[in-house]
């Protein structure tokens, strides 16, 4: 069993590594941080004015992660989230409370290498006290097989004078089916920022829904999705935000990029009931434009590594 | 003569009308030539011809580089061999550093090159490295990060389609000596510009009328033709200024 355990912690820690993250944080005891595999919590760290409370559950962990008030985290939080075998289920129900006067960073990195047939959900719970900050990143890793069923969904409220940017990447590997769903009130002078870039493949499906809804004086929020289709990917991009408050300030920004036989739909939605409130939003699907691969051509690139760099900046 | 390009009876027709007519231009290698002439004489259609985009495949005419018929080449075939354009409205990239930008055509893309290039025209390399290729550079900034990656990539022949546009007076200056060094560094250079002042720092000028070469010579003689005769064309009528070329070469 003990050795189980050791291979399973192993496995998550490669996979960390093969997306992008750096494993030295999970043996540093001033970087705060979770590992869960399945439903079991393989490792935990916390640091002073952070408790991270996890409760394992049939098929994940419920997990409530608490920035007491006044404390700014240095280091960024790592967590790690992930599923090893080919199949199975994890649910993980988040719930982040940032106190007043305090602040995280956090990078998340969910990995599935071995993806054939998973399900991964997440239900986040985001409450940012006043005068506050959290930034989170999630960094998705899955295999070349396409067999991840992503559903992550955040409902979350930023306090007055405070900050939330959540930042979810999916460009390694197939993305499989995958679900966002967003919808964070934003208090007096709060700013809300949420940014997705994914690159999607096969048969993948993309489906994007965030909502912005600015209730306080002065609020603002910046939604901003960055998708790349190819071959016979589909996705669809609901990005909302409404004013409700006078000065509140608005943009969505959403540029899909298809190749080949993918498909993507855009409905920027922006509602204004407080006339003094501002919403604006830009929204292009198209092909790589021509002259921006023609640039790099005549900079000696072929056209395969001129698409792979108008890519890899649109989604970075 | 050595010529590196090559261009023979070259014809571009674009939405039915000739933008390019039996066009020839034959460019000494190591030299720095300017091809002067009005907005819409055609200057940017021969750039683009000449660096082989999709929209711009001659209907007549060869194109020979360094003796070789590139006439069918792509673009990076083309700019493998040697060639390429800083062009006039250069592409926006999204998050895309300058650095990169620079680096991705540079032969040697170690950092005190990207420096290098980027000071020659008057950027300073500690602000602007890390600067993305988007809308949040100005025109003339895009301009010049534009030549800076034209420089680092050492082409055997550089096109510079109005390298001075959307350039502050001040920084002129910079890109005109920038142009120079190009030569300095083994470089032939393609000048495009519609300003005489640019193109009487070349060693040769061609103008560029309604797609074909009117005139050629000594910068200064071409440029003073340019200033003083071509106004009567009005870009209307290539038999007016035929005539008076005719006329010059009775004399
Ligand atoms: N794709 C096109 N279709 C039709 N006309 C074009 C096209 N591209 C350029 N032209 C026309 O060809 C002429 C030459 O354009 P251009 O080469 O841009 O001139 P210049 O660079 O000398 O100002 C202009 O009259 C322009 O409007
Ligand atoms: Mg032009």
């Amino acid at each position: 069993m003990a050795t189980k355990i050791i291979d399973e912690y192993q496995a998550m820690m490669e996979a960390y590594e093969k997306s992008g993250g750096n494993v030295g944080e999970f043996e540093n005891p001033n970087v705060p941080s979770i590992v869960i595999s399945g439903n079991k919590v393989l490792g935990k760290n916390e640091v002073k004015g952070l408790i991270i409370e996890p409760t394992p559950t049939k098929d994940g962990v419920d997990v409530k992660i608490t920035v007491k008030s006044g404390t700014k985290i240095l280091y960024p939080m790592a967590l790690c989230f992930g599923v090893i075998p080919k199949e199975g289920v994890q649910i993980i129900n988040m719930e982040a409370v940032i106190e007043d006067n305090a602040g995280m960073n956090a990078i998340s990195h969910c990995v599935f290498p071995n993806a054939e047939h998973i399900v991964h959900k997440m239900n986040y719970k985001i409450h940012i006290g006043k005068n506050s900050f959290f930034r989170y990143q999630e960094i998705h890793f899955h295999g070349e097989k396409g067999g991840v069923e992503v559903v992550p969904y955040t409902e979350g409220s930023v306090g007055e004078n405070s900050l939330f940017v959540s930042t979810f990447t999916l460009k390694e590997g197939r993305v499989g089916k995958l679900d966002i769903k967003y919808d964070v009130d934003v208090m007096k002078k709060g700013k809300l920022e949420l940014y997705s870039k994914v690159w999607a493949k096969g048969k993948d499906t993309v489906r994007i829904e965030e909502k912005g809804n600015l209730r306080g004086e002065e609020s603002k929020a910046l939604i901003k999705s960055r998708v790349v289709l190819q071959d016979e990917a589909r996705s669809k991009v609901y990005s909302t935000v409404n004013g409700y408050a006078p000065y509140a300030r608005g943009h969505v920004d959403c540029t899909e990029i298809v190749q080949d036989s993918a498909v993507a739909e855009a409905v920027p939605v922006v509602g204004v009931t407080n006339h003094l409130a501002k919403i604006t939003h830009e929204a292009a699907i198209g092909s790589i434009d021509s002259k921006e691969l023609e640039t790099l051509e005549s900079r000696g690139l072929s056209e395969e590594e001129a698409i792979k760099v108008v890519v890899g900046g649109l989604l970075k | 003569m050595d010529a590196i390009l090559e261009v023979k009876n070259l014809s571009l027709i674009k939405s039915g009308k000739e933008i390019i007519k039996d066009f020839n231009i034959s460019i000494e290698r190591y030299s720095t030539s300017a091809v002067i002439g009005i907005n819409g004489a055609g200057k940017s259609s021969l750039a683009y011809v000449l660096m082989g985009l999709k929209g711009y495949k001659p209907d007549k005419g060869r194109i020979y580089f360094d003796g070789k018929d590139i006439t069918e080449l792509s673009i990076t075939e083309r700019a493998q061999l040697g060639i390429t354009l800083a062009w006039q409205t250069p592409s926006l990239f999204e998050g895309l550093t300058v650095k990169d930008y620079i680096q991705i055509g540079a032969k040697d893309k170690s950092l005190s090159i990207v420096k290098d290039a980027l000071e020659r025209v008057a950027l300073d390399p500690s602000v602007y490295l890390h600067r993305i290729v988007d809308k949040s550079l100005s025109g003339g900034e895009r301009k010049k990060v534009e030549l800076a990656a034209v420089f680092a990539m050492h082409p055997k022949l550089a096109i510079l389609d109005e390298p001075d546009s959307g350039v502050d007076t001040i920084s002129v200056e910079k890109v005109m000596q920038l142009i120079k060094d190009f030569k300095k560094m083994g470089s032939t250079v393609l000048l495009i510009t519609h300003r005489d002042r640019v193109a009487e720092i070349a060693d040769k000028a061609f103008l560029m009328c309604a797609g074909q070469i009117i005139q050629q010579g000594a910068p200064k003689d071409v440029t003073a033709f340019f200033k003083n005769e071509c106004t009567e064309c009005n870009h209307k009528g290539m038999p007016v200024i035929k005539k008076e070329l005719m006329k010059e070469e009775v004399k």
